[in-house]
């Protein structure tokens, strides 16, 4: 029998931090609530919380793990005991997290998960870095076709590493700034740094003062403010864009920094992160849809992201929803090479078939409708505004209209089906047939009318980030074939996770 | 159970399910919808009319808005008698499904039609269920899982109880595969 592991010696001290996140903002409010008068029994209830995280501390003291020839196994507790044997063969991802504090003592928290599950089977927090590798060594040989000795190193090829200047771009394109800014806004709010802010902005006490409120007057027609002011007001505006891209950049740099994508034999081993670091694993046969998107800041750098859905284990957050996006950016010469290095059959660029032609008309026809309609519904605001607010809904309905439908493409390989849509925010997928789960077809009563419909491939793993393949506007017998070849298709391959 | 059954050749004894050609739902499935209907009729009119007479007593409202109400609720109702009358006959005329070699094939959809196609090497597993109801009628739900997102569930009512239970059997790819 193998030697047992345990965890490192510090793990006591995170499952002790662990606890007291947890407890802290409830703690907080219980003391603070405690303060203005009442017996103090709050706080006397939390002293009871302490043998319960002594009992979590007992169970990281307990935690041993081996090796055993085809699997692993894990043994916690000493007086509630439990042995899991997990196989290597169900193991699909081993993830390592690194916070600053993991960083400090060199250690990393391991989670393993298996197919199909969307909780880790185990996690093992915290072992040393050299525990996660040749745990990570291990369980690959094992799972492997042939056995081969630990020392030899499986093949390795690196896809993708962004330098710092890379990831600052890919900061400036996804522009999270603003999510930080309102981060930001509502801890000012909490602490009550607005009321002195809104008096510069909203308040009429002196002139000069009022900035915002004398701008919204103006624009319902109620006078102009002063030219000073509204150079200054622009001038604002134009700082704040600049504070909120800083913001994205140093976003960017401190989440997604060091960004490297290997393939490491069967699996795409993914790292990032500056205070956190992040070691994802993803078995390449678990992907099931890679989708290229294009956003129009993207296209005037010549760059592109790549994202991907996985199949099995939604809905948790940390490595799982970020392990999605796999190329935050990547130039456009080097798309190519990297899909074709998750799947050879890949084509991001085929000969498109496009969809029906009257398609435009119709696209145009449900954008004339919805600007009718808030035009009327805002009609009393606007007054005589709403006449060019509504000519230019229609001439951007067109142009709208006009550039999605003809940006709407399908292609099918022996192994692929392939679709794009999108004029400004341009999305590829690739989706292999092997792993179409339901194809469906979509008759709207409108599509009646035209002898259209829509096919829908269903994959697993998407989220609503994801860009399936819907293709509308289909003419009807095309849709037909389509979706019996697709169904045929699928049929034929067996779906392994 | 049969020799050839037993060792998982695929024998046509008499007339399977699989046969490739398009069944609708039971007959009886058009009683059940009527039934379910009239529930939901009683229900959503008798609250609607609480909830209008509640509001007609505590408020102040001008004389015309009773009128009006009464007028409003009494249109809901007939409309939902219309719907509770018309609506099961039209679904189930609409309604058909076909199993063959290759996997099920549901058409459904009176107004929005749809056309969902699940191979049978896509099937996670099968429930069948009967509530009271379906029970009294001596119908089943057949419910499909599968690994997609937007389809991990597939349900068909108004099949036949027996009838449900034999797609389910051949639907299910251990039985399939059970060649020996």
């Amino acid at each position: 029998m193998q030697s047992e592991r345990r965890l490192h010696p510090v793990s006591f001290l995170f499952a002790l931090l662990g606890h007291a996140k947890q407890l802290l903002v409830p703690g907080l409010i219980v003391l603070l609530g405690a303060r203005s008068g009442g017996d103090g029994w709050e706080v006397w209830a939390m002293v009871l919380i302490v043998p319960y995280a002594i009992a979590a501390i007992g169970r990281t003291l307990s935690y041993r793990y081996r090796f055993d020839p085809s699997e692993l196994v894990i043994r916690t507790g000493f007086v509630f005991r439990n042995e899991r044997h997990i196989p290597y063969t169900r193991i699909q991802n081993i993830d390592s997290v690194q916070n600053v504090l993991h960083r400090l003592f060199g250690v990393t928290t391991v989670s393993i998960e298996t197919g199909g599950a969307s909780e880790s089977e185990a996690t093992l927090s915290v072992v040393s870095l050299e525990a996660f590798r040749e745990l990570r060594a291990r369980v690959f040989e094992e799972r492997g076709p042939t056995a081969t000795a630990i020392a030899e190193a499986p093949p390795e090829t690196v896809l993708l590493d962004l330098s710092w200047r890379d990831v600052a771009l890919c900061g400036l394109i996804q522009g999270r700034g603003l999510v930080v800014l309102g981060t930001i806004f509502g801890l000012l709010w909490e602490v009550g740094m607005i009321d002195r802010l809104a008096d510069p902005l909203f308040g009429e006490k002196t002139t000069g003062r009022g900035v915002l409120t004398q701008l919204l007057l103006a624009f319902f027609g109620q006078g102009l403010p002063p030219a000073r002011t509204m150079l200054v007001t622009i001038a604002a505006f134009g700082l704040f864009l600049v504070v909120v891209r800083l913001f994205s950049v140093t976003w960017a740099l401190v989440t997604l920094y060091g960004f490297r994508v290997r393939r490491v034999g069967e699996d795409l081993q993914i790292e990032f992160g500056l205070l956190t670091r992040v070691a994802a694993t993803v078995p390449v046969r678990r992907i099931q849809a890679v989708t290229v998107q294009q956003g129009p800041l993207h296209r005037l750098l010549e760059r592109a992201s790549i994202r991907v859905d996985t199949a099995g284990g939604e809905g948790r957050e940390s490595a799982q929803s970020q392990r999605h996006t796999i190329a935050p950016l990547i130039r456009q010469t080097e798309i190519r090479a990297f899909v074709h290095a998750i799947n050879p059959d890949a084509d991001v660029d085929p000969q498109w078939n496009a969809v029906h032609p009257r398609g435009v008309r119709r696209e145009f026809v449900g954008s004339t409708i919805v600007a009718l309609f808030t035009t009327a519904a805002t009609a009393a605001m606007l007054r005589w505004w709403a006449i060019p607010v509504l000519a230019a809904m229609l001439v951007w309905g067109w142009m709208h209209a006009r550039g999605y439908v003809r940006s709407l493409g399908w292609a099918l390989t022996e192994s692929v089906v392939i679709f794009r849509s999108g004029w400004l925010w341009k999305a590829t997928t690739v989706a292999p047939l092997a792993k179409i789960q339901v194809v469906s077809l979509l008759e709207s009563p409108f599509d009646r009318r035209h002898r259209m419909a829509r096919v829908l491939v269903d994959t697993a793993g998407a989220d609503s980030e994801s860009h399936p393949v819907r293709i509308p506007y289909l003419e009807r017998s095309t849709a037909d074939g389509l979706a019996q070849a697709l169904a045929a298709h699928a049929a034929r391959t067996a779906f392994r996770w | 159970m049969d020799q050839q059954e037993f060792f998982g050749v695929p024998e046509e004894a008499g007339p399977t399910i699989a046969d490739g050609r398009f069944r609708s739902l039971d007959p009886r499935s058009v009683g059940l919808e009527r039934v379910e209907g009239w529930i939901a009729t009683g229900c959503v009119s008798a609250g609607v009319l609480f909830g209008i007479l509640i509001f007609v007593m505590v408020s102040r409202a001008p004389a015309w808005v009773t009128p009006l109400l009464s007028v409003v609720w009494l249109l809901l109702t007939l409309g939902l008698i219309w719907h509770t009358l018309q609506w099961p006959e039209l679904a189930f005329k609409h309604t058909s499904y076909k199993i063959d070699a290759l996997g099920i094939e549901i058409r459904r959809g009176v107004i929005w039609r749809t056309v969902v196609n699940i191979p049978r090497s896509r099937v996670q597993h099968i429930d069948v269920s009967q509530g009271p109801l379906e029970r009294r009628f001596g119908l089943g739900t057949l419910a499909i899982y599968t690994a997609g997102t937007a389809h991990s569930m597939v349900a068909l009512q108004g099949l036949e109880h027996t009838t449900a239970l034999a797609v389910r059997d051949h639907l299910l790819p251990e039985r399939a595969d059970d060649a020996v």
